[in-house]
């Protein structure tokens, strides 16, 4: 059971991409296929920020991937274990993976009852045989692979894309409130999670070996240019800027922040004007991944 | 003739996992009307396409001989679990791996126990294919593919089953108008969203039972912007390709909402 203090806290946020090939570089036991290297750079970003999340020593991980994709509403994930294979249905080559959690079902009806109050429409997932997705799955690997903290799983409800960026964002704003506010309400020590990539613009074939670190650079060089210009703002804490500019990097690059996650986890921590350590940046099949964490405690 | 009958179907789980709602009850007894001509029709595999099996980088196809599972829909887990028993035909979709560099698209196979099937196939199979007897070429709905290019990919499929000696029945997943509601609503109530999106399915449904196939062309593009048709009505590319166009009319089994979306069960006249 998490424990629980006086008032609950955000004590850090993390941008946590979720590319399978980091977890098929790394060759953990629960992933079925086996490599021989590749995107080091990242997965040692990974490990500086694995080394950062066990000293903070949260109760609970909350996970907002884009993975999960909901017409009717947010959705949190219910049931208290969730466990099965999950198959990349993009990269099932390099990513098979045996998966089993702890869900932290009273945070996730306080997240869900806070949305409401928000006016958002929320639900809770409460079927036991349901498929947890591979970007959750992939960035709590990444940043936890004990599995050993129970977690909050959000979805990525699509109004960015089926409404408009800045509505949609709008929504994953007063989800973050939510959630902040019912972190605070039960207590919890939280750490957050954005599963995102930046620039996602990617290549359209893979190398016949997928962890062939010759064929791996940036799609473009626009769009890194732009993954450096928003890293180095966040960087500075310069929280505001990136805010106004994430529109347009979201149009230029394909960002996969559009999703929400990053708006999510700005919102709950209250859009801290704070540096961001950046833990690394690498790509993968192109696309622009950068770990970063705000420290909140530090701050 | 290798195509003996050819479907549209929606790919919302809805109709089979809460059927005792009316509006979703009638789209379930249009499925199983489909399913029974489809039978009735003896094909010796079902070519499938679902628009929501994403793909992003290659075609995919099914290559696993038999796929089997419990699915619960990403959106829709309230109403419970979707099972599924699939038998694939392999050496067809291996051909149609193999085959597809002659229409300018990479293809790979899929064999790998777990990968995840999508509700849209689930569903449909479940109604077209009760008990998984028929085999089955699944294949994928890759974003970066457009309309012409789907067509191309059906046809070349309805090509290698005749290549076969194999009478095929196509079946085309997907909605017809796909602006849905995204909030609560009383089920029991559930209608199109917008009566202009009610007004462009029915004006498709007219061509498709006319067996207008120009007119319908004409119609098509517009159709997918202005009314939202989803993924521009490429599971429909996937039947005309694999028709060569050539259809004298249509019977629709059943039309309207699911959340507020156009579904449609539209059996084509050969
Ligand atoms: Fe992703």
């Amino acid at each position: 059971m998490p424990r629980t203090q006086k008032k609950g806290a955000i004590v850090a946020g993390f941008l946590a991409p979720h590319p399978p090939h980091l977890v098929y570089g790394e060759n953990p036991p629960q992933n079925e296929p086996r490599s021989q290297c590749g995107w080091e750079q990242l997965r040692w970003a990974y490990e500086r920020a694995r080394k950062s999340l066990d000293a903070l020593k949260p109760d609970v991980l909350l996970v907002h991937s884009p993975h999960w994709i909901t017409q009717q509403g947010h959705h949190f994930l219910g049931v208290p274990q969730l466990s099965g294979k999950s198959v990349d249905p993009i990269f099932p080559n390099i990513f098979r993976y045996t998966f089993a959690l702890n869900v932290d079902v009273a945070l996730a009806e306080a997240c869900c009852a806070e949305g409401a109050r928000q006016g958002l429409y929320t639900k809770l997932m409460r079927n036991p045989h349901f498929r947890v997705d591979y970007g959750t799955i992939t960035t709590l690997h990444m940043i936890r692979p004990q599995w050993d903290i129970p977690v909050v799983g959000l979805s990525a409800n699509n109004s960015p894309y089926y409404l408009s960026t800045e509505e949609g964002l709008q929504e994953m704003d007063r989800l973050g409130q939510a959630t902040r506010a019912a972190i605070e309400k039960l207590g919890r020590r939280a750490v957050l999670l954005a599963s995102n990539t930046l620039c996602h613009w990617h290549f359209h074939e893979e190398p016949a070996l997928p962890e062939d670190m010759s064929q791996e650079h940036p799609h473009s060089l626009s769009g890194y240019q732009w993954d450096m210009r928003i890293i180095d703002l966040l960087r500075q804490g310069n929280t505001k800027e990136v805010f106004r500019l994430l529109p347009q990097f979201i149009d230029e690059a394909f960002a996969e922040v559009k999703s929400g996650a990053f708006t999510w986890m700005f919102a709950a921590m209250g859009y801290p004007e704070i540096p961001a350590e950046l833990h690394g940046y690498g790509t993968v099949i192109g696309t622009g991944n950068a770990v970063m964490e705000w420290n909140l405690e530090g701050a | 003739m290798a195509v003996v009958s050819a479907f549209l179907v929606p790919g919302s789980p809805l109709p089979y996992v809460k059927r005792d709602n009316p509006p979703w009850g009638k789209i379930a007894t249009g499925l199983e009307r489909a399913g029974a001509a489809l039978v009735r029709s003896e094909p010796d595999v079902i070519l499938l396409y679902s628009t929501q099996w994403i793909a992003v980088l290659d075609q995919l196809w099914q290559t696993r001989p038999r796929v089997s599972g419990l699915h619960v829909d990403e959106n829709w887990h309230e109403y419970g679990e979707l099972p599924y028993a699939l038998k694939i035909d392999t050496r067809l979709a291996k051909a149609c791996v193999s085959a597809t560099g002659t229409i300018g698209v990479k293809s790979k196979a899929v064999n790998y126990d777990g990968f995840p099937i999508d509700t849209g196939t689930i569903v449909a199979a479940n109604f077209l294919n009760p008990g998984g007897k028929i085999p089955m070429v699944l294949a994928s709905n890759n974003l970066y593919h457009d309309f012409a290019l789907t067509e191309k990919l059906g046809r070349l499929a309805a090509r290698l089953a005749r290549k076969q000696k194999k009478r095929v029945a196509v079946v085309g997943v997907g909605n017809f108008s796909g602006a849905f509601f995204r909030h609560e609503i009383d089920i029991a109530k559930d209608k199109i969203v917008a009566p202009k999106y009610d007004r462009w399915n029915k004006k498709i449904l007219a061509l498709l039972q006319a067996g207008d196939g120009k007119g319908l062309s004409a119609a098509l593009p517009e159709f997918a912007t202005k009314g939202k048709a989803d993924m521009g009505f490429k599971h429909g590319a996937w039947v005309l390709g694999a028709l060569g166009g050539k259809f004298t009319g249509a019977q629709v089994h059943a039309y309207g909402p699911l959340y507020g979306s156009g579904g449609a069960v539209v059996e084509f006249d050969l």
